[in-house]
C-alpha cells in the first residue's frame, strides 16, 4: 500500500486491494498517474504568477533570455517604486475598500432583513415579491450598464463613490443565501425567545444571525472578491482618479503608451492591485472554498 | 391570532423588511430592464435635445443587416461571444470537474495544488489579462521566448485575427476551471459514502463507480455550475481592456465589450440598449431551457 488511490473513497477499497492482487497494483498505476497530472496541471495553473513576479523583480527592458540563471541577471524592487510612483495608488486602495467595504455593510443588512422576511413571515404576494427580486439573478448587471449609466446621472451621482456602491446594495442571491441558511434555523428556537417575551430584533440578533455566520461569511467573501475585482461599472460612472478603485488605476497603467509596453512595471503594478486578494485567500483558503461551494448547492 | 386581529404595524413588518432590497432591485434592475427594452425601439435625436423617434424592430433589423454600419460589427462580436462561451464552457466545466476528481483524492499536499488551480479565478479580469498580455507578447513575452528557444516560430497571439479569440479563450479557461472545480468538490463531498462501497463490494471498476454513481448524483451540481459557466462567459469582457480591446478588426472582441465601447456615443444608443436585449435574451434561454432539461429528466425517473 502506497497511501494513494484512484477510488475516492480509500476506506472499503482497501480491503479489495489485498483481495485482488492484479486489480490493486493497476489501481495503484492509476493513482500514480493521477498524482502526476495534478501536480502537471497545477504547475502549468501556477506558471502565470511566477512568471509575473519574477518579471517584476528583473531590471526593466532586459530580455526573458538574458542573465546567468534564466530568469536574469539582478533582481530589483524598482519596478514596484517606479509602478507606485505613476498612479495614486493611495487613493485606489481607499477607493476600493470603500466600494467593498460600504456595499458589502449595507447588504448585510438588506439580506438579512429581506432573508428572514422571505424565509419564516407569511404575507400575502411573498411569492410574487420574491420572483421580482430573484429576476436580479436573472438580469445580469452588465446587460443593465447603459441604463444604470442613466440613472446615476439623473441622480447626480456621477464620478462619486457612492455610484460605485449603490447598485449592489440590495442583492438576490444573498437574500437567497440567507433565506435558506434562516430557514434551516429551527424553529423551535424563535418560539422559545418568543415565550421569553423576546422581540422580532432580539430574535433575529441572538438566534438567527449568530447562528448562520458561515453563510454570512461565504457571503462576505463572495461579495467582497467580486466588488475588489469590478472594472467596468467603475470606468462608467466615475472619471477622478480619486474615486476610481485599484483596478481602473491597473486598467489605466496598462493603456497609457509610455508604461504598456513595460512589463516589467506592469508585473509590478498588477501583482500590487492582486496582492491583498492572494493574500487573504491563503490566509482563509479553507473558508474560502466552504464558503463558495456551499453558497451555490442546495 | 387572526390576520385582522394583528395590528396595522405586524402586518406591515415583512414588506418594510425587504423594502430595502425590493427598492435596490426596482431601481437598477426592473426599471432599467424595461427602459432597455423601451429604449430598443427608438432611433436617438440627432441633436442633444431632440426627440427620440419610434422605430419598433428597425434597431434590431440593422444589427443583423450586414450592409449596415453597426450590423457589419455587430454580427462578427455576436459570433465571436457564441464561440468564446461554447469554447470556454466546453473546456472549463469538464476540466473543473478533471481536477475535483483528481484533488478528491489522497494527495500529498491538497491544499497547494488547490491553491494553484482557484487563485486565478480570485484575480481580477484586467489582472489576469495584464498577466497574459506579458506572456502573450511578441516581444519579451513567455510563450514566444519558449517557442523561439525550441526553434519554433513565434505566435502573434493578440495581433493574429485568427488567432486572438483562441487567445482570450485560454485565458478565460484558465481562470474559471479552479472556480468550478470547487463546486464539484463539494458535491462530491456530499456523496454518501456508503454508496461507492456497496457498489465496490458488487465489483465495480473505477470507471463504472465515475460513470453510474459519481457522475449521476453530479448532475444537479453540474447543471449549477453549467448556467453559472455560461452566465459568466457571456459577462466576462474586462480582459480584452488589456488583450487587444477587441482588435484586430472586431475579431476579438465581445457583446457586452462592444456595448462598452459604444456607451458614449448617442448615435448608437439605441442599438446599445438593443444589444443589451439580445444579451438579456441570450443569457435568459441558457437559464431557462438548462433549468427545465434537467428539471424534466429527473421526473422521468422518478416516474
Amino acid at each position: 500500500m502506497n497511501g494513494h488511490n484512484t477510488n475516492l473513497h480509500p476506506q472499503p477499497l482497501r480491503i479489495r486491494l489485498m483481495a485482488r492482487g492484479d486489480e490493486g497494483a493497476s489501481r495503484r498505476r492509476w493513482a500514480l498517474l493521477a498524482d502526476m497530472l495534478t501536480v502537471g496541471l497545477a504547475l502549468i495553473w501556477l506558471l502565470p504568477l511566477v512568471f509575473s513576479l519574477l518579471m517584476s523583480v528583473r531590471p526593466a527592458g532586459e530580455p526573458i533570455s538574458t542573465g546567468s540563471i534564466f530568469f536574469g541577471s539582478t533582481l530589483t524592487l524598482t519596478n514596484y517604486g517606479r509602478a507606485l510612483a505613476v498612479a495614486p495608488w493611495g487613493w485606489h486602495y481607499i477607493t476600493t475598500l470603500i466600494f467593498v467595504i460600504g456595499t458589502l455593510a449595507v447588504q448585510v443588512f438588506t439580506v438579512t432583513l429581506a432573508g428572514y422576511a422571505f424565509a419564516r413571515m407569511r404575507f400575502a404576494g411573498r411569492q410574487v415579491l420574491l420572483i421580482l427580486v430573484l429576476l436580479q439573478l436573472m438580469i445580469p448587471p452588465g446587460v443593465l450598464l447603459v441604463q444604470n449609466f442613466a440613472t446615476i446621472r439623473e441622480l447626480g451621482l456621477y464620478d462619486t463613490r457612492w455610484a460605485l456602491m449603490l447598485p449592489y446594495w440590495s442583492s438576490a442571491f444573498g437574500t437567497l443565501l440567507l433565506r435558506q441558511a434562516f430557514r434551516e434555523v429551527p424553529y423551535e428556537l424563535e418560539e422559545a425567545a418568543r415565550i421569553d417575551g423576546a422581540g422580532l430584533g432580539r430574535i433575529l440578533f441572538r438566534i438567527y444571525v449568530p447562528l448562520c455566520i458561515p453563510s454570512y461569511i461565504a457571503f462576505a467573501l463572495i461579495s467582497i472578491s467580486s466588488h475588489w475585482n469590478e472594472l467596468l461599472w467603475p470606468l462608467v460612472v466615475t472619471r477622478s482618479e480619486e474615486v476610481r478603485p485599484l483596478t481602473v488605476g491597473l486598467n489605466k497603467l496598462f493603456n497609457t503608451s509610455d508604461t504598456g509596453a513595460d512589463y516589467s512595471l506592469l508585473m509590478a503594478g498588477t501583482l500590487l492591485v492582486i496582492a491583498p486578494l492572494v493574500v487573504l485567500f491563503m490566509a482563509f483558503q479553507r473558508r474560502f472554498i466552504e464558503s463558495f461551494a456551499s453558497s451555490g448547492l442546495k | 391570532m387572526t390576520q385582522t386581529a394583528r395590528p396595522l404595524l405586524t402586518r406591515l413588518l415583512p414588506y418594510l423588511m425587504i423594502l430595502p432590497t425590493l427598492l435596490g432591485v426596482t431601481i437598477f434592475t426592473l426599471l432599467p430592464a424595461t427602459r432597455t427594452v423601451i429604449d430598443s425601439t427608438y432611433k436617438p435625436p440627432r441633436m442633444a435635445r431632440g426627440e427620440a423617434e419610434y422605430v419598433g424592430l428597425q434597431n434590431y433589423a440593422d444589427l443583423f443587416d450586414p450592409a449596415h454600419y453597426i450590423g457589419a460589427r455587430f454580427g462578427r462580436v455576436l459570433t465571436n461571444t457564441v464561440v468564446f462561451a461554447a469554447g470556454t464552457v466546453l473546456v472549463s466545466v469538464p476540466l473543473g470537474l478533471g481536477l475535483a476528481l483528481l484533488l478528491n483524492r489522497r494527495i500529498r499536499a491538497r491544499g497547494l495544488w488547490r491553491f494553484s488551480f482557484f487563485y486565478p479565478s480570485l484575480l481580477p479580469l484586467i489582472g489576469a489579462a495584464s498577466i497574459w498580455a506579458f506572456l502573450y507578447s511578441n516581444t519579451v513575452g513567455l510563450t514566444n521566448t519558449v517557442l523561439r528557444s525550441l526553434g519554433l516560430p513565434g505566435v502573434d497571439w493578440l495581433g493574429n485575427p485568427d488567432q486572438v479569440l483562441f487567445s482570450i479563450i485560454v485565458v478565460d479557461i484558465w481562470k474559471q476551471a479552479g472556480y468550478h472545480m470547487i463546486f464539484f468538490l463539494a458535491g462530491l463531498q456530499n456523496i454518501p459514502r456508503d454508496i461507492y462501497e456497496a457498489a465496490d463490494l458488487d465489483g465495480a471498476s473505477g470507471w463504472q463507480l465515475l460513470r453510474f454513481i459519481t457522475l449521476p448524483l453530479l448532475r444537479r451540481t453540474l447543471l449549477f455550475v453549467l448556467v453559472i459557466a455560461l452566465t459568466f462567459a457571456f459577462q466576462t469582457v474586462e480582459q480584452l481592456s488589456a488583450l487587444g480591446q477587441g482588435n484586430p478588426g472586431d475579431r476579438g472582441n465581445l457583446l457586452l465589450y462592444f456595448v462598452f465601447q459604444n456607451i458614449g456615443e448617442r448615435r448608437n444608443w439605441g442599438y446599445t440598449n438593443a444589444m443589451s436585449v439580445i444579451l438579456a435574451g441570450i443569457l435568459l434561454i441558457f437559464t431557462l431551457s438548462n433549468f427545465f432539461l434537467f428539471e424534466r429528466r429527473r421526473e422521468d425517473e422518478r416516474a
